[in-house]
């Protein structure tokens, strides 16, 4: 089913369009990793699906509503995490999760039992009594999550959840983020860390000047790039190494000596390591082997930069 | 001087300070003249409570280089950290120094009753310098920017009050009096009866001498914790 | 009954605030004991002790500053950090803006009422009538925070309506000729009298204590008269902000 979708939506300010005719689907179960860099467009392509912003033209849906997607009833399965911190400050974590479980329409017994749950998800729970401007910056973010969770929402919006905290919090974010999946939340995650998305998302979309400028599985945006492959040897004899006949292996782009390292580029997939290897094991003694592969950092870069320039060509 | 006019160009950069710093002096010049009491017009005397919360205003501005992390940068910086405190200290008192001179002179202008102008230059200058040196030691206590400043307005009303400024000491019992002493707001209010009454000059001079030394202690106590 | 729930959180942030508790609690109540004792034993020409008119006027002054608290959690949780996420959230705003608007001018009520039995029990002053009393703090506070609300709601930048509220403030305590006489004009003389929150309501306690209920009455209705036509004009400024 699809949860969320936005169909040509623009958005202008004056006569920059932040969102520009976007078109997007969210589905159910998945995570979706919203990628871009500053400017992109994230957060108001994030405002203007939950209703924060209206937009110019086209359509939102939130939960096959297209007609009143923003009603109290759509609102009630959705869960939001700010970009900025939106706690409490004088109000300690458990109070502060109460009110945001009050107004989502939790009672009583439901409501301390999904407050503990909140709490305990996000690791804080032996920090419930304590107000927040004591917490870390990373304690500060986890207890912004755990705000939007207390109601269980059905789609959960995370917007840049783990800026500026130290790596453990983040990793921590990162796991609940999978773990809220396993429990059947959907979520859209925007970052632009792509190594979060890489380790997360089973759907990655890339945004770039307001345009949605590639959709797809990780493996997907990586196999639809022509990129290469890195692989750099370090050798015991790297003159004895017969360069021309490294060259001539099919795929190999190019091959250079810098001291003892001689670094490989070769196409990707083409599936060379072993190959290379042979050859270079017959003349010298391989001390080590690094290989880089392409990742969604090297899809997001390339497909920012050439395909930008491809449309400017083409208008 | 970088410092220096960085610190005269932000005390004016926003609206409320700019409106504060400049129609506050105007507005005490016009104020009504009591019966009997204050010894000078109302204006002259509630201009000391102005230069109380101008000061403490303009504090703020190195407050907020703390906030923000300015002082941070500041101090891997080439530049000292008494360079840094006296290039804003310096500032803030040109600003007061000019407030003062305004309303001295557009009170001499507008015909007010100032006894010895140049006298009430002088306490007003003196007692500038004691509430700059005040709001730099309040400030040095403080991390949040709002309770310093709301704390400290709530002192100065106090301070105020019970130094003479806003009631006369006459009608105070004999220990408020006593207790009244040791606040500069007293010695600024003596500073106005003396200048009303024609005391001799030498009573001036002790009255500004004291505000300095207020001055010199609190700043002593201000620049030292170094507000980091 | 989603913002019914808020309330008690409200009151627990307002309970904790100790910047608010300081200003008009603290302070009034440290005021009040200094004047208490410079102005021990005099009296006006009429007999009364001076101090009971400092007090009165004081215990009103201050609840021209109880809105400050109300504009402040407005900014904050409708209009700045919890924006987005009371935005997204499915429960009605404005009946939680007003819960803020009550929940502020039932607290500076209590402050109000607070400072009043502090007068009572330990500086020995006797009040005319308490009820009265406490229903002109009562109408000081709720003008204070629709005011307050007006500004928050009236102007984009949340410093400017601060200022704007201590201009409201500091403003009609200036006007009703506290700190020094007002020029003899019929402006500042209306200003100082029927034209100001704080002589009106001050008069109504008078009027009160002299038993002119009808004056009291016409007094305490000009200033509920001034709430009943600034509560429309909030709810619409509020409703356009909130959209």
């Amino acid at each position: 089913m699809t949860l969320a979708s936005m169909q040509s939506v623009l958005k202008r300010y004056g006569s920059c369009a932040a969102l520009d005719y976007i078109d997007l689907e969210i589905h159910e179960g998945e995570i979706v990793g919203l990628l871009g860099p500053n400017g992109a467009g994230k957060t108001t392509l994030i405002q203007a699906l939950t209703g924060i912003l209206p937009v110019d033209q086209g359509r939102i849906s939130l939960f096959g509503d297209s007609r009143n997607p923003f009603s109290d009833a759509n609102k009630q399965k959705l869960g939001l995490v700010t970009q900025e911190i939106a706690v409490f400050e004088e109000l300690t974590a458990k109070e502060g999760l109460e009110f945001f479980a009050g107004i989502y329409g939790l009672r009583r017994e439901e409501k301390k039992k999904r407050v503990a749950e909140a709490l305990e998800f996000v690791g804080l729970s032996a920090y419930a009594n304590k107000v927040p401007h004591k917490f870390s910056g990373g304690m500060k973010r986890r207890l912004n999550i755990a705000c939007a969770l207390t109601h269980r929402p059905r789609l959960l919006i995370m917007d840049e959840p783990t800026v500026g905290i130290d790596p453990q919090s983040r990793n921590h974010i990162l796991e609940s983020v999978q773990k809220l999946r396993e429990q059947g939340t959907t979520i859209l995650y925007t970052t632009h860390y792509m190594e979060e998305v890489q380790e997360i998302a089973s759907r990655v979309v890339i945004l770039d000047q307001g345009q949605v400028v590639k959709e797809g599985t990780v493996q997907q945006l990586i196999e639809t790039v022509r990129h290469e492959e890195t692989i750099i040897f370090d050798v015991a004899d790297p003159l004895g190494i017969p360069l021309r006949q490294v060259e001539s292996i099919a795929g190999v782009r190019q091959v250079s000596v810098s001291g003892s390292r001689i670094t490989v580029i070769s196409a990707a997939g083409a599936g060379n390591l072993d190959r290379i290897l042979s050859v270079v094991q017959q003349h010298s003694g391989v001390l080590g082997i690094q290989a880089d592969k392409p990742n969604l950092e090297d899809v997001f870069l390339t497909l920012t930069g050439k395909q930008l320039r491809d449309r400017e060509g083409s208008r | 001087m970088t410092i220096f006019y960085f610190t005269l160009k932000r005390s004016f950069a926003n609206l409320a300070n700019l409106i504060f710093l400049t129609a506050a002096p105007i507005a005490c010049i016009f104020l009504p003249a009591g019966e009997g009491w204050p010894p000078l017009a109302y204006g002259y005397a509630y201009f000391g409570i102005v230069i109380l919360f101008v000061a403490i205003r303009l504090a703020q501005i190195m407050m907020e280089d703390r906030v923000k992390g300015i002082l941070k940068r500041l101090s891997v910086a080439p530049v000292r950290y008494f360079s840094y405190l006296g290039q804003h200290l310096l500032a803030y008192a040109v600003i007061l120094i000019l407030q003062s001179a305004v309303v001295v002179l557009g009170g001499w202008i507008a015909g007010q009753e100032l006894h010895r102008p140049w006298a009430l230059f002088a306490l007003y200058v003196s007692f500038s310098f004691a509430a700059l040196a005040m709001a730099l030691a309040w400030i040095s206590v403080f991390r949040s920017k709002d309770a310093a400043f709301l704390f400290y307005m709530s002192l100065i009303v106090l301070a105020a009050l019970l130094g003479g400024i806003i009631l006369p000491l006459e009608i105070f019992p004999d220990l408020l009096r006593r207790i009244a002493v040791i606040l500069p707001t007293f010695w600024f209010a003596e500073g106005l009866k003396s200048i009303a009454s024609a005391q001799p000059f030498a009573d001036n001079v002790r009255i500004n001498a004291t505000l300095c030394l207020y001055a010199l202690v609190f700043l002593v106590l201000g620049s030292t914790r170094r507000m980091q | 009954m989603r913002v019914l729930s808020t309330l008690r959180f409200t009151l627990l942030r307002l309970m904790r605030n100790y910047i608010v508790l300081l200003l008009l609690l603290a302070v009034p109540i440290a005021l009040l004991t200094v004047f208490s004792v410079i102005l021990s034993g005099m009296v006006d020409e009429a007999g009364r002790p001076y101090f009971d008119q400092t007090a009165l006027t004081m215990v009103l002054a201050f609840q021209l500053f109880g809105g400050s608290t109300v504009m402040s959690y407005l900014n904050e949780d409708l209009f700045a950090r919890n924006r987005e996420r009371m935005t997204v959230a499915p429960f009605n705003r404005t009946l939680y803006a007003f819960s803020i608007l009550l929940a502020g001018s039932a607290f500076s009520f209590l402050l109000g009422a607070a400072i009043m039995a502090y007068t009572r029990l330990v500086l020995g002053l006797v009040w005319a009538n308490w009820g009265w009393t406490l229903y002109l703090i009562a109408l000081m506070a709720v003008l204070s925070s629709i005011v307050c609300v007006i500004f928050v709601c009236g102007v984009k930048s949340f410093s400017t309506a601060e200022r704007l509220s201590e201009v409201y403030g500091v403003g009609f305590v200036l006007l009703a000729g506290l700190f020094f006489p007002m020029p003899q004009h019929a402006v500042f003389e209306f200003m100082g009298s029927y034209g100001n929150p704080l002589t009106l309501s001050v008069g109504a306690v008078r009027a009160v204590e002299i038993g002119n209920w009808n004056e009291a009455w016409f007094q305490a209705n000009i200033v509920l008269a001034a709430i009943g036509f600034l509560f429309p004009v909030m709810l619409v400024m509020g409703r356009r902000r909130l959209r």
